[in-house]
């Protein structure tokens, strides 16, 4: 992994959160806390999420995630989400829906049989066009937001929300685009839940 | 509430048909078979033959062509007298469980038994591990009618070129005389004409195949083109094109003679 591959991320995600958070003086501090299952993030990830924008419509998600070998591992896998919020339902005496966010998401999978790129010693530039390492991803989900119930209040909570999320990668979209419709949508979009919790 | 009440029984719907993924890099999941060339090769000694003659489907490469296994399994099964068939490799293009997976429930509807071996898309991120689980050894061989099939992995440059794919050392254990055994035929991924194939072992992998008495040929898929040896050549080689070019071989022994031919569909 080179060192450029680390710091330009990391310049993205600090400009990200400076230019897009309403707190400018805190925007290092996360506002959720995030625990995921599945969605080809790991067999649980935690991390942390970041309101962006003054509507606080976008997401940015910084998550670690862990497959034990008892299912199909191991695997450590470091992911950074962006996703919008377009749509808004607000419920009484509950709080919001969020019935559909589109987002983007990459992967990095650390693991010794996977490597960044194919090196240039040992395969012919194009020789295959693909990280093993690094994944990007397409995804949408969808997200109730509890906050008017009074026990969230009384657990020092602003909020919490229940969401799931469907993915895929650009491995599974061209297996999908090459063979419509012998391969269909929902062989290719994974499902992962997951829970945000507000302070 | 009408919403969340959707929500959970569309979750629990997506949680029954196994959407849910740890990662594209995880070698296997739940619902993923195992050792299926072992399967399929008890499966073709069960049947007991009606005849001597030895008829089987070379095939190979089917990687992202998903669309074309149904119409190769059609006509596969219009075939009479079929023992089994020989995917050469490169059953996926990313080495992904996933397609794997995808390859493995679409051949199960063939009629006779399929056996996989490795290509080089199949070692790429952690498909020898999903390989391995899947399918089985990555070289293996087995007899059948009198002729001993020797499949192994020719894929050398995903190891880098370390001398010891193939494997001169099990190949030549594989060819030694034995009792049951009338003639051999190997099969492969890469041909030694290839670049990824590792040219400094080929004199000695071709000598070795040369010095066997009853060697027949040996079978490859990688070029996606029909290739084959010159009548001249001793080392009897053929290669048959990708199932994306609508190509297969049907190779016919009958009294330890080989005979092959092109078919398209």
């Amino acid at each position: 992994m080179s060192a450029y591959f680390i710091r330009l991320p990391s310049l993205i995600v600090i400009l990200l959160l400076a230019g897009l958070r309403s707190n400018a003086q805190q925007f290092l501090i996360p506002d959720e806390l995030i625990l995921q299952h599945a969605g080809s993030i790991g067999y649980f990830s935690a991390g942390a999420g970041y309101k962006l924008f003054k509507n606080e419509r976008g997401n940015l998600d910084l998550l670690y995630g862990y497959v034990p070998a008892s299912k199909g591992g191991e695997l450590h896998i470091m992911t950074a989400k962006f996703a919008y919020k377009p749509f808004v339902i607000k419920v009484n005496k509950l709080g919001t829906i969020y019935p559909f966010n589109p987002g983007v998401f990459l992967t990095y999978t650390l693991h010794k049989d996977l490597q960044f790129k194919f090196s240039k010693d040992n395969w012919p530039k194009g020789y295959y066009f693909w990280s093993e390492a690094l994944r990007p991803h397409l995804s949408f989900s969808n997200e109730i937001e509890f906050s008017e119930p009074k026990f969230i209040k009384a657990a020092g909570l602003k909020s919490v929300s229940l969401y799931s999320e469907f993915n895929s990668n650009e491995w599974y979209l061209v297996n999908y685009f090459q063979n419509v419709p012998e391969v269909s949508i929902k062989d290719v979009f994974k499902l992962g839940i997951g829970v945000r919790l507000r302070f | 509430m009408k919403i969340f009440t959707i929500l959970l029984v569309l979750s629990g719907m997506l949680a029954g048909c196994n959407a849910f993924e740890y990662s594209p890099n995880q070698t296997f999941d739940r619902n993923s078979p195992t050792n299926l060339n072992k399967t399929a090769i008890d499966r073709l000694m069960s049947v007991h033959p009606t005849n001597d003659t030895l008829k089987f489907i070379l095939s190979g490469d089917t990687q992202r062509s998903y669309k074309e296994i149904p119409g190769f399994i059609e006509k596969v099964n219009s075939l009479d007298n079929v023992d089994f068939i020989l995917v050469a490799g490169d059953i996926t293009e990313f080495g992904s469980f996933k397609e794997m997976e995808g390859y493995a429930v679409r051949i199960k509807k063939m009629n006779v038994p399929v056996i996989t071996i490795i290509g080089n898309h199949d070692l790429t991120g952690r498909g020898r591990e999903s390989y391995q689980r899947m399918f089985g050894d990555l070289n293996f061989s087995f007899v059948y009618k009198g002729t001993k099939f020797i499949c192994h992995d020719t894929n050398s440059r995903e190891y880098k070129y370390n001398g010891g794919v193939p494997n001169l050392d099990w190949l030549s254990q594989e060819l030694r005389p034995s009792a049951s055994v009338q003639s051999y035929i190997a099969v492969g991924h890469v041909p030694p004409l290839s670049d990824d194939f590792d040219q400094q072992l080929v004199p000695n992998y071709k000598a070795q195949f040369e010095q066997t008495p009853g060697f027949l040929a040996a079978l490859y898929g990688h070029t996606h083109t029909y290739l084959a040896s010159a009548p001249e050549d001793l080392f009897r080689y053929v290669v048959t094109g990708s199932i994306e070019n609508q190509e297969f071989i049907v190779v016919t022994v009958i009294n330890d003679k080989l005979t092959y031919e092109r078919v398209f569909y």
